[in-house]
């Protein structure tokens, strides 16, 4: 088959840094295959990534020893706008590469720039928007869309300048199950249809690991190209069903719910946990409604929540579920209805606390260690526990880096630490799982737990599935911005085509954890 | 109002023209009133709509910095008004400018430039962007850290919103550079995606606003209109009735603006 990206002794480090991004890689890689990147937060995945379109080396500097040929060209002698008409590049945060303002003009930025015939781009463009389900979002502005939806926009602006190779650094990470799904499936059509090579990294193995051909594996900069199978068993990762497969010991482990289901065999339906009830409320949601300037955002929402409770609240892009944390924590003023913590309004930081979207939007201080400390300080307590939470979150090794020097993963992790820093009882968390492996995801697993042990409340929005089957004790799916439905994670996901996680799907009703399952199979 | 970007920015560039020509508090004054006429007919829903608003508290700070630096040296009566007429003047330009903003995509003008010009105007497209695009961060910033507890608004916490801000502007320009250079931009041969058509609406405003801009100047060369009033001695400032309607020329696109329809 034809070669349309090689590797070939690439090593690579970043300026004024010691260790390796890259080490010693050699790799290449087939036309028409569809390759996942994997590996532990701040690997090298998305310096592999940004490597293969030459923005590694071109825009960072630092050493860069070997040779990577994209389509032919050798990345040290063609810079990425050369490169442009073979590898398209969708970053990590979809929202700071857009150039233009409204959908359909950045749909064609990129061609417009190779030149592309004005007649056919017209058509591209209308193919773009169908193949991702944007048509609707067209004349709109990019600044003014959901995040999911600006994801969208961004791979279809990518695929539309008809590039050989797409290169995507966590293209699902925020978008809905079904969101996600979509994604996925436009994608391979791609592969399959049209010989396109895609190539990405992605976390939620659950989402692509049944889909790929391919895998790169990631270790401390070191890379292994094989089977999916292989790259997830050497790397001890992957999907719930791939972890569930180690814990009862199959070989090869399952990569998809459909092996899983042929290995593990039937299972009946499992009793939901006897959970001792709720302590006390600590959280009182009555007739809350909110709003973003006419449009309504949260509507008529009744909610109670007691101390050890861990809520997740679900739905898909733009059902309310940022508008609502934003309201609990107390900085966005509801039109109706009233939010109660402890019985009296929430003092933003000090009841509540939420740890936003964006981590970097709360990132300032030199060093990890004193990002957390600068929150006790303002909080008037301890700085010497600092350590402690690190410790709790995994990140202690970290203490001493810059935090805009980490990964994306990892600086969530810090804006996490940042915010639950502060002790407020009630720790309110908006996408806590993007860009995270999935030890660090544990780590988050086990923090949350030993906070509601504690007496406190925790509530995070999230679209990962997995996450919440994992740790919630109860899940709130919204829609519209009205509860549609709230219980039992079991209960709740169970009975959702969309949202069951994949042992649910596997095994049925109850069934949520690869841990449930093992023990159910010894 | 889906005028040419072309022509856009021929009215803001005739607008500045006109506000640079005088320092008349009542020419300044409705020049002011037919921004904000042609802002609030004109605005393209959406985040960028809010530039006016944050060039017209940008303008009036200039105006009371400009007046207050007076007071670093002789202070009279007629210094001071100086100084307010200049810093008024300064205000309309940016105003103007924030009008521009509000109505049309500064890249979408930067889409126009011939291709010799096509980096000193991203370079401007920019700069341009750059104050909106702070301004949102520095308020998302302000509320992250209020989630955890810092109040930005004591100067020990001026640190927690100015780093970000910054480290957040900076990344965001060079991930914007890498992304459309990964995206082909200066590759050369170029070609446009439905690009924009002239109008009779956007051929008479660009008529109106240069024969605007046109009159002032001349005036302005041969002195004519009271466009600087006399502020030593000082006196009261005085306006031609003709003068005033020939600035009513620059409404043009807000009464277009006004009538447009609405399917369109």
């Amino acid at each position: 088959m034809n070669e349309v990206l090689r590797f070939e002794g690439v090593t690579f480090r970043y300026p004024e840094s010691e260790i390796a991004a890259l080490d010693d890689i050699c790799l290449a890689i087939d036309e028409g295959t569809f390759v996942l990147a994997v590996g532990p937060t701040g690997a090298g995945k998305s310096t592999f990534l940004r490597a293969a379109n030459g923005l590694v080396p071109h825009f960072t500097g630092g050493s860069f020893k070997g040779r990577v040929t994209v389509g032919g060209r050798d990345t040290m002698r063609y810079p990425p706008r050369k490169l442009a008409d073979v590898v398209a590049f969708v970053p990590q945060d979809p929202a700071s590469s857009f150039v233009l303002d409204r959908v359909e003009d950045e749909l064609a930025y990129g061609m417009e720039n190779l030149g592309v015939d004005p007649a056919h781009m017209r058509r591209r463009v209308e193919e773009m928007l169908d193949l991702l389900d944007i048509e609707p979002l067209r004349g709109r502005s990019v600044r003014a869309i959901s995040g999911g939806e600006r994801q969208r926009v961004a791979i279809a602006a990518a695929m539309a300048a008809g590039p050989r190779i797409l290169v995507l650094d966590e293209p699902t990470s925020q978008l809905d199950p079904q969101g996600a799904e979509h994604v996925v499936a436009a994608l391979q059509r791609l592969v399959h249809d049209q010989g396109m090579t895609v190539l990405l990294a992605e976390h939620r193995l659950e989402r692509v690991a049944g889909s790929v051909d391919l895998a790169v594996g990631f270790h401390e900069g070191r890379a292994q190209l094989g089977s999916t199978a292989d790259v997830i068993r050497n790397l001890a990762m992957g999907p719930p069903v791939a972890r569930l497969g180690r814990l009862a010991g199959w070989d090869p482990v399952p990569l998809t719910v459909r092996e899983a289901r042929r290995m593990g065999g039937a299972l009946p339906p499992r009793a939901h946990d006897r959970t001792e009830g709720p302590g006390d409320t600590m959280v009182e949601i009555r007739g809350l409604t909110a709003a973003h300037g006419d449009v309504p955002a949260v509507r008529d929402v009744d909610l109670q929540v007691g101390a050890g409770e861990i809520v997740a609240l679900m739905g898909r892009n733009g059902a309310g579920k940022t508008t609502l944390l934003r309201t609990i924590v107390g900085v966005h003023e509801p039109r109706r209805g009233s939010v109660r913590i402890m019985g009296r309004v929430p003092h933003p930081g000090v009841d509540a606390a939420l740890c936003p979207q964006e981590p970097d939007a709360i990132l300032f201080a030199d060093t990890v260690l004193d990002e957390v400390r600068t929150t006790l300080r303002a909080r008037g307590r301890d700085e010497a526990t600092a350590g402690l939470v690190l410790d709790a979150l995994g990140i202690a090794p970290l203490a001493a880096c810059h935090p805009r020097d980490l990964s994306a993963g990892q600086r969530l992790l810090v804006a996490t630490a940042a915010v639950a820093a502060g002790g407020a009882p009630v720790l309110l968390l908006d996408e806590p799982t993007r860009g995270l492996d999935p030890a660090s995801k544990d780590r988050l697993v086990r923090f949350l737990r030993g906070h509601a042990a504690h007496g406190g409340v925790g509530i995070f929005a999230t679209h990962d599935v997995e996450l919440a089957a994992a740790v919630a004790t109860r899940v709130v799916m919204l829609a519209g911005g009205e509860v549609i439905a709230d219980g039992d994670p079991g209960a709740v996901l169970g009975d959702s085509l969309v949202f069951a996680p994949q042992m649910t799907r596997a095994f049925g009703s109850g069934w949520l954890t690869p841990e449930q399952v093992a023990g159910a199979l010894a | 109002m889906t005028l040419h970007p072309a022509a856009w920015m021929a009215w803001a560039t005739c607008a500045g023209v006109v506000a640079f020509t005088t320092t008349d508090p009542f020419y300044l004054g409705v020049l002011v009133a037919i921004a904000w006429f042609v802002y609030a007919t004109c605005r393209v829903p959406g985040p960028t709509a809010r530039s006016f608003r944050v060039f017209a508290i940008g303008g009036l700070m200039a105006m009371a910095i400009r007046t207050a630096l007076v007071f670093l040296g002789t202070v009279d009566a007629s210094n001071v008004a100086f100084a307010a007429l200049e810093g008024a003047r300064l205000a309309t330009l940016l105003i103007v400018f924030g009008t521009f903003n509000a109505v049309t995509d500064p890249f979408g003008v930067v889409r126009l430039a011939p291709r010799r010009f096509h980096e000193p105007a991203l370079a401007a497209a920019l700069a341009l962007s750059i104050a909106p695009r702070t301004i949102a961060t520095a308020g998302r910033v302000r509320e992250a850290q209020q989630l955890r507890g810092i109040r930005t608004a004591r100067w020990r916490g001026l640190p927690s919103l100015a780093v970000p801000v910054l480290e957040s502007g900076m990344e965001e320009a060079v991930t914007l550079a890498e992304s459309m250079d990964a995206r082909g931009h200066g590759r050369g041969r170029r070609t446009r995606y439905r690009p924009a058509h002239w109008t009779p609406a956007g051929v008479a405003v660009v008529v109106a606003a240069s024969a605007a801009a046109g009159v002032f100047l001349a005036a302005a060369w041969v002195g004519l209109g009271g466009l600087h009033p006399s502020t030593s001695p000082l006196t009261w400032p005085e306006a031609t009735p003709w003068l005033i309607g020939v600035l009513l020329l620059l409404a043009l696109p807000g009464i277009f603006g006004a009538f447009r329809d609405p399917v369109a």
